[in-house]
């Protein structure tokens, strides 16, 4: 009885791999779109654009979420190679995390496309914002706020790989300002972003509880912003400058509400997905992609703009 | 002398927890006393600690019965996103609250009626409840956090305060004292601890073990699920997600505080020691500056000399 079922499990997985190659040789096409960070509110919107367009364009759409877990995802990029789709889409994630799979879906001849994510000789392209020049752009709006001089904090999350592009801008462009000193920089945890920023900025208050004896906090993406926001405001503190990146919904509300969140960057990040599913489709259709790093330009947000 | 030395042993082990968190506020308190001191301090490490508290005191409850509930984190999230978006559609706070913890206290009766009934690990099921929750609240929140429209009055009891007194630390003396009398005072308390202890005897006692145990499960699963409502008013938004790191950090305290009091016996203020020692940690060492790397090894190396500790004390080790 055990080998009969036994049997019938491996025939019921053949039949599963030869239907997934049948729709392949079929002419149907399908994407794999793969992200950790799915809960971001940006990623999803990624992810639901990218979905659409595809679907549009009358492409299946196979979306794997591994929920901030990093093994999850490598198992997910070898799943989608065994599977043998027609592309795949990593959003919001360092390919070099994952590099053994990206490469092993490379040399099985999948094009794999990123969407804010990084970028690795083996993909065909990675639509993104350029995350140094916004963490430029961010320094010189929020020392020019500051009057170019003071004291501030920075909150960001190394291992993302757009946001660390904005912490090394940050960490470039201090020296050109002589009268600028970042207290300290803190790790944000995710998941759990904004509470945990929350905390920090909680317990910064306490070492510095005197107004006036720090100037800003600059978040590498908005929602550590968030949070550090909602420190301030509960502790009375609205003179200090809160800046983030990204343009999410929530932070906007909140620098059109007038708090200490006073700007942040909007991504592009319908023309960063519109892009790369227009390349993917491109490529399906046999005509030539763009590769590399493609750059869609970043908007500054704040109060009166 | 040798009593003296025994005794010396025994107040060693079974207070040294509390003597390394002593330790580590003197410390903490000389390098910085003006922040680290303050009153101001005390009320926000209070309150940073009062989410982690409550979940550890429901899932204290489930260790003390020798079971492991890893769906708390999830259970925690569910009910964030759910109560979210009950108040986003009008539903007053008080009853988004009750009916989160309702159903995340089904959750955990779900969760113990499968582990008594069927005999199966709970370290399987709750993970695999884990993942249904997970599921559940993917498709309750589109995957995407939840924050637009969320009413005033859905973020009073984690933001508001008595004077300097934050709710979130009210609630959490509450907890601790209804727990603490729980555990120590009361027949279902010590029903718990037997089966934790042996459960075939307390089955031949006449304990009815499938029952105290879905009761703990239960109220494990309504503490998760309060909460992630705090944690979402707290923050004004509920994640998929926001829940599920307390799972780890959780049990981790709940592994420090069985160091303390009743030496190998999960128990109340032990795991409220593990909390503080978890919190204060961060808070000093985010007060002095020390990068977030450094609080994590700080804060692993203490939960395994804890472990260590408590093992060689209890002689289990050879």
């Amino acid at each position: 009885m055990k080998k009969v079922l036994i049997l019938l499990i491996c025939l019921l997985s053949l039949s599963g791999i030869v239907f997934a190659n049948g729709s392949a040789e079929s002419g149907e096409k399908t994407v794999a779109i793969c992200t950790p960070y799915m809960s971001s509110v940006t990623t999803k919107q990624d992810v639901d654009i990218l979905s659409a367009e595809f679907e549009a364009a009358g492409i299946n759409v196979s979306v794997f979420d591994s929920a901030n877990d990093l093994s999850r995802l490598a198992s997910d990029i070898e799943t989608a190679t065994i599977s043998a789709v027609d592309a795949i889409v990593i959003v919001s994630v360092d390919p070099n995390l994952v590099a053994t799979q990206i490469q092993e879906a490379a040399d099985a001849g999948i094009p794999i496309f990123g969407v804010d994510a990084g970028y690795m000789d083996c993909m065909q392209m990675n639509a993104t914002s350029d995350n140094y020049q916004m963490g430029v752009q961010m320094c010189e709006y929020l020392f020019g706020l500051m009057g170019n001089e003071g004291k501030f904090f920075h909150i960001t999350h190394r291992p993302q790989p757009s946001v660390v592009q904005r912490t090394l801008a940050m960490v470039d462009e201090l020296p050109k300002y002589p009268d600028v000193e970042m207290i300290a920089e803190y790790h944000c945890d995710v998941p759990n972003q904004i509470n945990n920023a929350k905390d920090i900025v909680e317990n910064i208050l306490t070492a510095y509880p005197e107004k006036g004896s720090f100037d800003a906090i600059f978040c590498a993406w908005d929602e550590p912003a968030i949070g550090a926001t909602q420190a301030l405001m509960e502790a009375g503190r609205d003179e200090v400058i809160v800046v983030g990146v990204d343009g999410n919904e929530q932070a906007v509300q909140l620098i059109n509400q007038g708090t200490n969140f006073k700007a942040t960057l909007a991504q592009d990040f319908d023309g960063m997905s519109r892009l790369c599913a227009q390349e993917v489709i491109k490529l399906l259709n046999g005509e030539e992609a763009l590769s590399g790093n493609q750059y869609v330009p970043a908007l500054l947000i704040t109060a009166e703009a | 002398m040798e009593k003296k030395k025994t005794d010396m042993k025994a107040i060693v082990r079974a207070y040294g927890m509390i003597f390394a968190l002593i330790l580590i506020i003197v410390i903490f308190g000389a390098l910085n006393p003006r922040a680290f001191l303050s009153s101001t301090n005390f009320w926000n490490i209070t309150r940073q600690m009062a989410i982690l508290c409550i979940i550890s005191l429901g899932a204290t409850l489930i260790m003390s019965v020798e079971e492991f509930d890893l769906s708390v984190g999830n259970i925690a999230s569910f009910s964030g996103v759910l109560s979210a978006l009950l108040a986003i559609s009008g539903v007053p706070f008080f009853f988004a609250l009750v009916i989160s913890i309702i159903l995340s206290a089904v959750v955990g009766f779900v969760n113990g009626f499968i582990v008594t009934r069927f005999r199966v690990m709970s370290f399987i099921v709750t993970l695999a409840m884990g993942q249904v929750i997970y599921g559940i609240t993917y498709w309750l929140s589109d995957g995407a956090i939840v924050f637009n429209g969320i009413p005033e009055s859905f973020k009073v009891l984690g933001t508001g305060k008595f004077g300097p007194v934050p709710y979130l630390t009210v609630l959490m003396v509450v907890a601790i004292i209804v727990f603490q009398y729980l555990m120590t005072r009361t027949a279902m308390g010590r029903k718990l601890y037997a089966i934790g202890g042996n459960e075939m005897a307390s089955k031949v006692a006449g304990i009815k073990v499938k029952t105290y145990k879905t009761i703990a499960f239960t109220i494990s699963g309504a503490m998760a699920g309060f909460a992630g409502v705090l944690l979402a008013s707290r923050i004004g938004s509920a994640s998929p997600t926001g829940g599920d790191a307390y799972m780890l950090n959780s049990y981790a305290t709940i592994f420090i505080g069985k160091t303390l009091f009743r030496e190998g016996i999960p128990n109340v203020l032990g795991t409220v020691v593990g909390v503080a020692l978890f919190t204060i940690l961060a808070n000093g060492l985010t007060i002095m500056q020390v990068p977030t790397f450094v609080q994590n090894i700080v804060t692993g190396i203490i939960i395994v000399f804890a472990v260590v500790f408590q093992k060689m004390g209890s002689g289990k080790n050879e």
